[in-house]
């Protein structure tokens, strides 16, 4: 039995691993079946496969299509282990919640689905706005989503401004306290994130898990 | 106006070509499909290398490029649909590209060609900071410092983070004011330098049509001048942009778009990037009408194409074009490295011989410190980077990859560090507009080091 629940958490990464997502539903089922918690699935399968996916992007050992079919698995699977966490009365094991969004004016995807497939990955429910999202769209999302953090991600030089412009709308609004704003893309600079007050900034896709994870255990939820 | 027929053909595929969520275009028409071409045409890459060797590789990336871009088309956003073109009119469209083009006005007039691999004649070099930020005060001397050049043929505007103080607002009236502003400034800066008819291109902070086509008319960017827009990574387009293109045509400008496929990206791995990068440029022939070509491939994490695994992918994919096409090419030089530092120069070093030998038209910049750090840039790089190209006309690619090895091997292991170097005003005397003496000092040294690997330089 212990070798049997054993071959199928290890069926479960693998299937994560090459993006199947139905065998990594059937795994995940079975795992769940023979008895193991859906919190344990998380933290000994999920989030140490998907961080190994992670790196070997980061290696270029994989590449962009292999990354996301992977974050599509794994989102299958948190998706089935959240059902049931929620059917027998646990809280969720939802890391917390981003909004993320390329500023208005820059209309790139790549970078931002690289971010927001890791984010995916690590246990965060991610709302993604798309590219060229007007200023007003990420407080509404944020406000909308109970979001902990949003992210802004600027790739050209001309949309920083865009970044800093949002930042003060939350501020306007008197919503700033509220969310953790961070900021990221090919344009950004710590200092740049310095300057306009944001609450941090990653320079890849790995330091973005790294910084939300870092700013989720500073405070408590600020809805809560 | 010029092609009309053509620019016709594009709008109404625009409007009926197969329809098709975004999603499923960038799974399975560009993932799919570059996969599929990389399969069958057995391209496979030699690693180790900086800069292709190969030239039967580089007409199967060629093939590889004209079969997937068949298959694949080009998106439209706007309406959702694949704008496709068969391997039959594509290999048509190409045979009746330009493989020459005048550039500039008077005495600063210069010749673009299609240059093949190892062709000893000059590229151009479009000396310039290609859009990154600058303050509005050190805007003309900075450029001054580029267009003062003697090596320098062209160039382009930095980009203003405000106008007059203000902050500029995409899609606002902002926009349009900071467009003349900036083309205002460029030909301020050109005639100061006593260089008025040089060719630019620019208004790049304009990111709306509107904002773009305000100042590209009379009295700011010239029909002389590159008239250049980006499409969307990767193969997509949307109604904005064929607006700035339907513009330009009316406008009798130079075609001069650019595509800036990012690596690990859809196209996957350096084989991919190659095929990728290759049939981007054709798209901007085909379906943008492109006089000339031109790419940035781009690092995912340091937004540079300095590191190895962009450089080789790049000469594969120029040398596919230049053997098999006269599409004019060009190619923007985004180094890690900023002013006062070597690695930008080692950097400079390895794409602007990889560049020159792989059969480039036009070379760009440098971007230094990849353009993200507001005025981090000088006019000393460039002619550094002018020096360097025409030394490397009478270099084959044997000789080239030797010396862009021993640059790579100086600046590969200083790029996770990103030495971002120094500002303008620190680099530069801003009432002579020359060059301090430790960036000149650290220039000549950098030069002598070059020539003692084998670069024969002509001064």
């Amino acid at each position: 039995m212990q070798d049997e629940t054993t071959k199928a958490l290890e069926n479960l990464s693998a299937a994560i691993k090459n993006g199947l997502e139905d065998e990594a539903e059937k795994y995940t089922r079975q795992a769940i079946e023979s008895g193991i918690r859906p919190l344990d699935i998380v933290k000994n399968v999920l989030v140490p496969t998907l961080a190994q996916v992670g790196q070997r992007f980061q290696n270029f050992e994989i590449f962009l299509p292999e990354l996301m079919l992977a974050g599509e698995a794994g989102e299958r699977v948190t998706a089935i282990l959240e059902e049931e966490t929620l059917k027998a009365g646990q809280p969720s094991f939802t890391v917390g919640t981003v909004v993320i969004g390329q500023v208005a004016g820059d209309l790139h995807d790549i970078g931002r689905n690289i971010v927001t497939t890791m984010l995916k990955s690590n246990g965060y429910k991610v709302i993604d706005l798309g590219h060229d999202v007007p200023d007003i769209e990420f407080v509404k999302s944020a406000e909308k989503e109970k979001a902990d953090i949003v992210a802004l991600s600027a790739l050209m030089t001309t949309t920083l401004p865009a970044q800093q412009r949002t930042i003060h709308l939350f501020e306007e609004l008197g919503k700033r306290a509220r969310y953790r704003i961070i900021v990221g893309g090919g344009a950004v600079s710590a200092e740049w994130a310095e300057t306009i007050h944001a609450d941090g900034y990653a320079s890849d896709a790995a330091g973005a898990v790294e910084l939300c994870n870092h700013l989720m255990k500073k405070q408590p939820h600020p809805h809560e | 106006m010029r092609h009309t027929t053509r620019l016709m053909e594009v709008i109404q595929r625009s409007l009926s070509g197969p329809i098709m969520d975004e999603e499923v275009f960038n799974n399975r028409h560009i993932t799919g499909g570059i996969a599929r071409v990389v399969k069958e045409y057995d391209i496979r890459i030699d690693k180790e290398r900086i800069i292709n060797q190969d030239d039967d590789l580089a007409d199967r990336v060629f093939q590889a490029a004209i079969d997937f871009l068949a298959s694949c088309g080009v998106y439209c956003q706007s309406t959702n649909r694949v704008i496709l073109y068969s391997q039959e009119e594509i290999k048509s469209i190409l045979r009746t590209a330009p493989a020459q083009v005048r550039l500039g006005a008077g005495t600063d007039e210069v010749l673009e060609v299609a240059r093949k691999v190892e062709d000893p004649r000059r590229p151009l070099l479009m000396g310039s900071p290609i859009g990154s930020p600058i303050e509005e005060e050190f805007f003309i001397p900075s450029m001054i410092s580029y267009i003062q050049e003697p090596e320098v043929d062209a160039t382009m505007a930095p980009t203003l983070g405000t106008i007059y103080g203000f902050e500029v607002r995409t899609r606002s009236p902002l926009e349009i004011m900071a467009a003349w502003r900036e083309a205002e400034l460029t030909l301020e800066a050109l005639r100061r330098a006593g260089r008025p008819g040089m060719p630019i291109t620019g208004l790049g902070m304009s990111f709306s049509d509107v904002g773009q086509l305000s100042a590209d008319n009379p009295g700011g960017l010239r029909s002389t001048d590159l008239h250049t827009f980006g499409v969307i990574s990767e193969l997509k387009t949307n109604f904005e942009i064929l607006n700035k293109l339907t513009h330009i045509l009316y406008r009798d400008g130079i075609v001069d778009p650019y595509a800036n496929p990012i690596y690990g990206g859809l196209g996957g791995g350096m084989e991919g990037q190659a095929v990728l990068i290759a049939a981007a440029m054709i798209a901007l022939n085909v379906v943008f009408m492109a006089t000339c070509v031109g790419s940035s491939p781009t690092h995912p994490f340091y937004f540079n194409d300095t590191h190895k695994e962009l450089i080789l992918p790049t000469s594969l994919a120029f040398q596919a074009l230049a053997r098999n096409t006269s599409l004019m090419t060009n190619l923007t030089i985004s180094p890690v490295g900023g002013p006062l530092t070597k690695t930008l120069l080692y950097e400079c070093t390895a794409y602007t011989i990889m560049c020159t030998v792989s059969g480039c038209s036009r070379i760009l910049g440098p971007r230094s410190a990849t353009g993200a750090i507001a005025g981090h840039f000088s006019g000393l790089e460039a002619r550094f980077t002018g020096e360097v190209m025409s030394a490397a006309c009478h270099l084959d690619r044997g000789k080239a990859e030797e010396i862009a090895q021993r640059a790579y091997e100086k600046y590969a292991p200083d790029l996770i560090k990103q030495p971002y170097g120094k500002h303008f005003r620190e680099v530069y005397d801003l009432k002579t507009i020359q060059p301090v003496d430790a960036w000149l000092k650290m220039y000549e040294e950098v030069k002598n080091e070059v020539a003692s690997w084998g670069l024969t330089f002509e001064s």
